[in-house]
């Protein structure tokens, strides 16, 4: 019983991992979204062929060491839910389809970000037979956040970077 | 130790028919066909299938040849078996060794070799978007974008079906829910309960092992490590130990300390992240907060270890890329004095839960009998009461100096996954503190003269055996076969969910937790 209360008062994780610089990031991020969408930024995250270190960052980033919920980001189950849709790998071709599908089923406007080296440019795949090489060759990507794999600092200064672009140019 | 030359060698080879060939000192036997046809029935009798791919124009055989490469229980050699064909179609193994049914479909799409009598003819990794007759791992095809959807002559895939009354079907995928892997899953189900479970996997192809051919071996190491992300030091590690056996270079030993330090530490935070992932698919979030600290403490790790937090651009043929710094692997040991202790905490949190115990406990069995027959290995095979594990089985770098343990669980179910993975992370914690107490002074790398030439690579990785089969000629790349610990285990999925509901299959999925992209390769 006495444990339980502890764990009440216990600091939360994101008190014990507090990152100064992450923290800034995320507060500056929270008041773009808050600009921009209103509440929250809603992402759906298609792997169209990655090497699937990029979904485990994009995962990190909701884990207590980021928590990137606070500063009102969530991922989101369906592309009906979603204001962008985060693409990672070279789209392959068996991924063709369900990527352009995903993406129809946004509501509009749609944003996309190219998450990872090999959505950005095709990566080492960009040659290959089975891949159609950078995703903007199928779906338009309005953002490009470059790495393999980018780190959690370096997909929120991302985000953080669209946001503002937004903001101060439009679309 | 048993030699598996004279294991059934009377029937099918003689010792003097039998060669080593590599620095690994793997046992290759060509058979005719006729000795071939008699041998399958003895060697399933005891044997595993270990692989099977096919090469064209290998030595001095014009055409396609295939490669059966078998483990025994007990020998420490891995035998290859080479069937020349001399037209493009062929017999199946399938009937006699379950886990053959992928690998002839992956030769057939690959190469257009036919398996005759094959049970199951559809195409693998090839989806209905690639027209017919294109075989892109041909020699005459040269790697190169290609036009497909145009004409859809290929007809839709044909799932099996199962009918009777009250069963439905759901199909789920490519694209799930979370952020995850694609890859569709086939449901038969008769109310809540699973009756039968289909996988169909290979949205993720992107040609890995047409890629590496003509290359120079230095530069695959990109592509071995792109092979699956969270798997990056396993299959640089294999690649790596493939074209050293080739070129019969001898690492430093302080290189083969710090790859193994490296191979333990990816082995770690891989299994923290099926923990994390078991509690999050039981919607226990508390219960996982744990393991995803830890996972990030661990990637930090690696990051100042390597300069990448998932271990990539750091192995090297013929040793490390660079040395590790002596601050970074002190760091590393003053972290891991309070790590066991931190590991058992997040553990109590799940113990002390009886309804997180209660999703966990009998849930997607998996029967030790289907271990040899779809040679199921790792975590899955162990937890089922099976010991396999190839840094015992084929000792590769320096594990055979370690004396390792080998934990396993008999019930084969979610929870002993669970439990086998978190003694598993005590192991390799063990391992590293020994290793960083003994780390040799000295160079870390050695240097490294490519000959021609083809060595098999076995490896165990966080997920099972990963098996690198690399042929060298002229300098270059002429084929590379990856087989992945996940590409076996798939099937382990569908016959574990039988007789579980729909909603517990997210946690026997994670409990498994395979790699899309390494199976689609």
């Amino acid at each position: 019983m006495i444990k339980q209360f502890e764990r009440i008062f216990q600091p939360k994780p994101a008190e014990i991992f507090h990152d100064h610089d992450f923290e800034q990031m995320g507060i500056k991020l929270k008041q773009s979204i808050a600009a921009v969408f209103g509440r929250s930024l809603a992402i759906r995250e298609v792997d169209s062929g990655s090497d699937n270190a990029t979904e485990i960052e994009l995962v990190n980033l909701g884990t207590p060491y980021y928590d990137i919920e606070r500063f009102g980001v969530t991922f989101v189950a369906s592309p009906r839910h979603a204001d962008v849709l985060v693409i990672t790998g070279a789209v392959t071709h068996n991924m063709e389809i369900a990527v352009k599908k995903t993406y129809e089923a946004m509501p509009s406007p749609k944003l996309v970000i190219a998450v990872g080296d090999d959505a950005c440019n095709g990566g080492i795949w960009r040659n290959t037979y089975s891949v159609n090489g950078a995703a903007n060759n199928v779906i338009p990507v309005d953002f490009m956040i470059p790495g393999n794999p980018p780190t959690p600092h370096e997909i929120m200064l991302g985000l953080l970077s669209l946001m503002n672009t937004i903001r101060t140019k439009g679309r | 130790m048993k030699n598996i030359i004279t294991e059934p060698a009377k029937l099918l080879w003689t010792p003097e028919s039998a060669f080593r060939e590599g620095a690994n000192q793997d046992v290759y036997v060509t058979l005719d066909e006729e000795t071939f046809q008699k041998g399958v029935k003895i060697l399933a009798e005891t044997f595993e299938l270990v692989a099977l791919f096919c090469v064209e124009n290998f030595a001095e055989h014009t055409g396609f040849t295939l490669f059966y490469a078998f483990e025994k229980q007990g020998c420490p050699e891995i035998l290859v078996i080479k069937r020349p064909l001399t037209s493009m179609q062929t017999t199946s193994v399938a009937k006699d060794f379950a886990s053959a049914c992928w690998y002839e479909r992956e030769i057939n799409d690959g190469f257009g070799v036919e398996f005759t009598d094959a049970y199951d003819k559809r195409r693998l990794f090839l989806h209905e978007t690639y027209p017919v007759g294109f075989h892109p791992l041909l020699k005459s095809f040269p790697n190169q974008p290609i036009e497909t959807g145009k004409s859809l002559q290929q007809e839709e895939y044909q799932f099996k079906k199962l009918e009777g009354e009250g069963v439905y079907q759901i199909p789920v995928g490519p694209v799930h829910a979370g952020i995850i892997e694609p890859g569709h899953f086939r449901f038969s189900v008769i109310g809540e309960t699973i009756f039968n479970l289909e996988i169909r996997m290979f949205y993720k192809h992107r040609g890995v092992e047409k890629l590496a051919e003509g290359k120079k071996p230095a530069d695959c190491l990109q592509i071995a490590e792109s092979i699956s992300g969270d798997e990056s030091a396993a299959n640089a590690a294999a690649f790596c130990i493939a074209v050293e056996s080739i070129a019969g270079s001898h690492l430093p030993p302080r290189a083969l300390q710090l790859r193994t330090i490296l191979l333990e530490m990816e082995r770690i935070y891989s299994h923290l992240g099926d923990m994390a992932g078991m509690m999050t698919d039981v919607a226990y979030p508390v219960g996982a907060t744990g393991y995803f600290i830890l996972r990030e403490e661990i990637l930090r790790l690696n990051q100042a270890l390597t300069g990448s937090r998932f271990l990539k651009n750091i192995f090297c043929i013929g040793g490390m890329r660079r040395d590790i710094p002596s601050g970074s692997l002190d760091g590393l040991a003053e972290y891991l004095k309070a790590f066991p202790k931190k590991l058992l905490e997040a553990n109590e949190l799940v113990h002390k839960s009886a309804w997180v115990i209660d999703r966990l406990e009998t849930t997607g069995i998996v029967k030790k009998e289907l271990v040899r027959p779809l040679h199921l290995t790792g975590p899955v095979a162990r937890a089922s009461g099976a010991a396999a594990d190839t840094r015992i089985a084929h000792p590769y770098g320096i594990y055979a100096q370690l004396e390792l343990k080998n934990p396993t669980r008999e019930k084969g179910d979610v929870m002993s996954r669970f439990e086998l993975k978190s003694a598993e992370i005590i192991d390799s914690v063990t391992i590293i503190n020994r290793l960083l107490g003994e780390l040799k002074p000295g160079e870390a790398t050695t240097p490294f003269n490519i000959t021609d030439g083809h060595a098999l690579a076995v490896v165990e990785a966080p997920r099972g055996q990963t098996v690198h089969w690399v042929y060298v000629k002229n300098g270059v790349i002429d084929r590379y076969k990856v087989r992945t610990a996940s590409f076996c285990n798939w099937l382990s999925l569908e016959h574990a969910v039988q007789g579980n509901i729909v909603p517990d299959f997210p946690l026997i999925n994670k409990s498994m937790n395979l790699s899309y992209a390494g199976t689609d390769l």
